[in-house]
């Protein structure tokens, strides 16, 4: 139930030694570094070298995402992917691969397509701006004026067109409408140039405005190109362009065969990055550097056989934590209950000092959570989904904790489902203890029970927290009190015995006369006696543990909702089959998802609001030991 | 007696209809406001998935809780016993607690929970907070349909 023992390491060595002493550090990944504290020595000032090392990190993600967008997987296959290995020691040599003439390459052809994505784009608008001329009777290379006459191309407004048919009656207009939409007109207007500005002076009154051919236009135009004809040989350049994007992404999907290459230079790199940040933390004199941080007592021998090979070059020192310092909180759990601290570390670690509370809570965790599903069906399937899982995707860290918690729960459902619960919806009778439908006071009490044994529990502890930090007289007295109180008063309704009642109230003579810390001898006891009150939050902390009724009822019932449902659906002829497999496994399944969502979160409430209110003081720090970050590739 | 099984019936369709309500309300929050963060980061559908999929328990106890008097009044094997106008009311009272709980915790969870997608789009790593926080509105939900159970469980027929 304690913390891990924690030390703090200070370690003061020569400065040719500073770069290889922290990739071993980092290697070993034992020492969370903290800044130097010792004020003989400066801190490092920042290097520039990580601003490259940041630079070229970030091309290296850019091809990696482009690698993943290419890759086509399913969704199981992404599921179970595992990430490339590489061991630790040899993480040097992966930077002989030429990774910059692949990243040089890469991007050259990222850039080729996006330049001919662009041309691409141009040219669609000019074949957008040809189409509603494409009726156009003349070659583009004629739309050209001569001496005397004004041969332009215009768009007009539709409202305007009648206007446009007056003026050219009174002058010497003439035109032609070449395409017509909605709302403009697309024309070829000829006029005399003698008395070009007196029309055009009119036409402008209209909305007249000139189209121009663009100079590429004009560039491709033939002599006797019509507009048809150019949108002909802009669609071909169009596909042209179209393939040599295609053979640039070839290319580029080409360069896929280096992908693993690049994600172990991009984790090597990585971590070369990291080293330099953390060196910022070292303090430095001209010859010598010197770094501190914390270590667990347990890993102190490992880390010296780490630093064997330095052992001419630094010197070690090792000490307890003063008191004004603040050392991380590392959870120490035996095997069984580890998965666990997924719960402690949701709430957050406990102070310094205080009690580690996840072997406490799992036994009740276990059995919450297990009989909020009730549902021995559903927990055979997480077990082995979960052992599934763990076998074919061997995953690490906090996943492989939750996993193994996961398979916890399942194997507890498999246990209290059968035994108060029942198997996809039929209950096995024979082997049930309690049928929570048939007899729901039986199981409340049996749920209150285990809500007030937690209560009491987390009380005690409370109490040998209280020891601990040498507040014994209160924490026997008080807390002592309520360890005594709460049973014996329990007992005494239950019995009306008179030994129990006496028991009760020296239970709270107890409370009443060591609550309050006053010295005043009346304020105490007040005091004393308004903390008797607190009675009204054991009582509604215990009521809080019904809720472990209701969820069990709510999965039960609603399995029996999907089986009777489906007994109504094998009534429809033909397809009455089809249809019931269907609402089974598909209620069952949305039963599932539910049950464990509610069951969990309900559980994990009532460690968080009843249980650890009782006696656990949060707070602490999480250990962040300094070692190999791994994002693509797992360090071996 | 017709009137009886009439109440008997509303008391059930009331407990699934106010619970519905209020997850209906409650999910829509919470999906509005993942929707929000979704724009920005497409990634977290995951995650927010089940802080608005949280606010739907109280549509499902009102439902499972009407489900219980369709069993308790024999719709599902047709043997409906007589029904007095006194177990009518019963029944309907007995539905009561899972239906207004219901549809007031469903709102307010489904506000909790809008919240919480706010803070999971910053604070990723800290998902199962707002969880919590959501659960705790909910206690009221699961105690309304405790009560509900055992009255149901309680009225003889």
């Amino acid at each position: 139930m304690a913390l891990a023992e924690v030390e703090k390491v200070q370690v003061v060595a020569h400065s040719d030694v500073k770069m290889e002493l922290l990739s071993s550090l980092q290697e070993s990944g034992l020492i969370q570094l903290e800044e130097a504290t010792l004020e003989e020595f400066d801190l490092v000032s920042s290097s520039t070298e990580a601003t490259e090392l940041e630079h070229t990190l970030h091309r290296l993600k850019h091809a990696l995402d482009y690698f993943s967008q290419e890759e086509e997987k399913g969704f199981l296959k992404k599921l179970f992917a595992q990430k490339p290995s590489l061991p630790r020691q040899k993480r040097q040599e992966v930077l002989g691969f030429d990774y910059q003439s692949v990243l040089d390459e890469l991007e050259k052809l990222e850039a080729e397509k996006s330049e001919i994505l662009s041309e691409i784009k141009f040219l669609d608008r000019e074949r957008d701006f040809l189409y509603p001329l494409q009726e156009l009777s003349l070659p583009v290379s004629s739309v050209e004026s001569t001496d005397s006459t004004e041969i332009v191309l215009a768009s007009l407004p539709l409202s305007q067109l009648e206007n446009l048919q007056k003026l050219a009656e009174e002058e010497a207009i003439w035109f032609e409408v070449i395409h017509q939409d909605k709302r403009q007109i697309r024309l070829l207007v000829f006029y005399p140039k003698q008395e070009k500005i007196q029309i055009e002076q009119n036409l402008e009154e209209l909305d007249f405005s000139h189209v121009y051919f663009t100079e590429p236009i004009k560039s491709v135009a033939e002599p006797k190109d019509r507009v048809k004809d150019i949108m002909e040989k802009i669609g071909k350049k169009i596909e042209e362009k179209r393939e040599e994007v295609e053979a640039l992404d070839r290319a580029r999907r080409r360069l896929a065969v280096e992908r693993e290459k690049i994600m172990l230079v991009h984790d090597v790199l990585l971590n070369e990055r990291e080293k330099i940040l953390s060196s910022r933390l070292l303090g430095e004199t001209e010859r010598v550097f010197y770094l501190e941080g914390w270590i667990r007592s347990f890993d102190i021998e490992r880390l010296k056989s780490y630093l064997q090979s330095f052992s001419e070059n630094i010197q070690l020192y090792f000490r307890s934590p003063l008191p004004e310092e603040d050392p991380p909180s590392i959870l120490e759990n035996p095997k069984p209950s580890k998965p666990f601290e997924v719960v402690t570390k949701l709430y957050g670690l406990p102070q310094r000092g205080s009690l580690d509370p996840t072997l406490p809570l799992a036994p009740f965790f276990f059995i919450f959570v297990g009989l909020c599903v009730s549902e021995a069906g559903y927990g055979l399937i997480v077990t082995i989904l979960s052992l599934l899982y763990i076998k074919l995707a061997k995953p690490k860290g906090g996943l492989l904790l939750f996993l193994k918690l996961l398979t916890l729960l399942g194997i507890s459902t498999v246990i209290l489902g059968t035994l108060v619960g029942g198997w996809l919806g039929f209950p096995i009778r024979q082997l049930m203890i309690l049928d929570p439908l048939r007899d729901p006071l039986s199981f409340l009490i049996l749920a209150l029970a285990l809500g007030f044994i937690q209560v009491w529990f987390g009380t005690l502890l409370k109490l040998i927290d209280g020891l601990k930090n040498k507040l014994i007289l209160q924490s026997i007295f008080v807390q002592g009190g309520w360890l005594l109180l709460l049973p014996s008063l329990v007992l005494y309704f239950l019995t009306r015995h008179n030994f129990w009642g006496i028991l009760s109230l020296v239970g709270a003579a107890g409370i009443v006369f060591f609550a309050s810390p006053s010295r005043n001898p009346l304020a105490r006891f007040f005091g004393g006696l308004y903390s008797l009150y607190d009675i009204s939050r054991y009582l509604a902390d215990v009521l809080s543990y019904s809720r472990l009724l209701a969820l069990g009822l709510a999965t039960s019932v609603i399995a029996m909702v999907v089986n009777t449902l489906c007994q109504t659906a094998l009534d429809i002829p033909w397809i009455g089959w089809l249809l019931a497999a269907l609402i089974f496994l598909g209620g069952h399944l949305f039963n599932l998802a539910i049950s464990y969502l509610g069951g969990f979160v309900h559980s994990m409430r009532l460690q968080f609001v009843e249980f650890f209110s009782k006696f656990f003081r949060s707070g602490g720090k999480p250990f962040k030991p300094f070692e190999m970050e791994s994002k693509f590739v797992e360090f071996i | 007696m017709a009137l009886g099984l009439t109440l008997a019936v509303l008391g059930g369709a009331l407990a699934c209809i106010l619970g519905g309500i209020g997850s209906a309300i409650g999910v829509g929050l919470a999906g509005q406001a993942s929707s929000g963060v979704m724009s920005e980061d497409p990634e977290k559908f995951g995650s927010l998935l089940l802080l608005v999929a949280l606010p739907g328990t109280q549509g499902i106890y009102g439902f499972l809780s009407a489900f219980l008097v369709i069993l308790k009044i024999g719709f599902t094997t047709g043997a409906i016993p007589k029904l007095t106008v006194f177990n009518g009311w019963q029944i309907l009272v007995a539905c009561l607690p899972v239906a207004f709980a219901g549809l007031v915790s469903g709102i307010h969870q489904g506000k909790v929970c809008a919240s919480g997608v706010y803070m999971v789009a910053k604070q990723p790593k800290d998902l199962m907070k707002p969880v919590i926080m959501a659960a705790l509105v909910e206690t009221y939900a699961v105690l309304g349909l405790l009560i509900t159970i055992l009255l149901l469980n309680g009225i003889k027929l």
